[in-house]
């Protein structure tokens, strides 16, 4: 029971390491944490599709600068 | 100690497929680490990459060097965010800072091992034909979702070393900027990174 409660402590002690984020304004709390709490857990799946239609805005915005960026960024290893 | 390693090893393997599932609760985890192998075999990584390129680079100078000038700007790093966090609150350490940062290195160099591959099968310049757009766009889109999870990570390194909250913590990164985008120029200049290894 002591070692149960010692961990569950601990876990507490992991989990309160910081406290929630306040951003001052209700609303834009609101939506930091909305938005937030999907990246906590596999933001790869917003991160991907949101990378991908931002790639495509940028080509069909600037075309040229973008491959141009590429080439540049190729070289950049 | 080998067994020490092997854990080590198989830990750093864990964590990193655990900080593309659950960064939030893998990066907290990361703050309170405190076996020092992981380090040691994160640093090791980048140096295997390092010796890499060597030999793709024109003109290189040696991997010792380069390595020798990412751990200055890693420890730089570590140290500029640690004492203005220090400002702000008394109790952060140092330690967990290294290892917050040092586990978000790993997007970092995911995206220069892949380019460098990248630079060996399909290399630049890139045109404006249709395979070359669609390259482009494919590339841009690769690289865009790890900076996405490169600042992620760097978000909640400095979120569960610091424990500051999100504005002091955006004001941190804009005053880290401020000096490390002229200082990159500088790297850039002397050839050292052509873009930044951080």
């Amino acid at each position: 029971m002591t070692e149960i409660n010692l961990r569950l402590k601990n876990k507490l002690n992991e989990v309160f390491v910081v406290g929630p984020n306040d951003l001052g304004i209700d609303f834009l709390t609101f939506y930091f944490k909305k938005i937030t709490v999907r990246l906590k857990i596999m933001p790869f799946v917003y991160v991907i599709p949101s990378a991908i239609l931002l790639a495509l805005i940028l080509y069909f915005l600037f075309e040229k600068l973008l491959v141009r960026l590429v080439t540049i960024l190729q070289y950049g290893y | 100690m080998a067994i020490n390693f092997i854990t080590s090893l198989i830990l750093v393997i864990r964590n990193f497929f655990l900080l593309i599932f659950y960064p939030y609760r893998t990066m907290r985890k990361i703050s309170f680490e405190k076996d020092n192998y992981q380090l040691l075999i994160i640093a090791g990584l980048v140096f295997l990459y390092f010796k890499f390129i060597y030999f793709l680079r024109d003109k290189p100078y040696p991997a010792t060097l380069i390595f020798l000038i990412f751990l200055f700007n890693f420890f730089f790093t570590v140290f500029f965010f640690y004492c203005l966090s220090k400002n702000f609150e008394k109790d952060v350490r140092l330690r967990s800072f290294i290892f917050t940062f040092s586990y978000s290195l790993f997007p970092t160099l995911i995206w220069f091992l892949s380019t460098s591959i990248l630079y060996i099968f399909l290399p630049p310049p890139r045109t404006l034909s249709l395979l070359g757009n669609a390259f482009s766009i494919f590339f841009m889109a690769y690289s865009l979702s790890l900076l996405i999870w490169k600042l992620i990570l760097v978000y909640l390194a400095l979120r569960f070393s610091s424990k500051q909250n999100f504005f002091r913590i955006f004001y941190m990164m804009i005053l880290y900027l401020i000096w490390f985008l002229p200082y990159s120029v500088l790297l850039y200049y002397f050839r050292f990174f052509r873009v930044p290894f951080i």
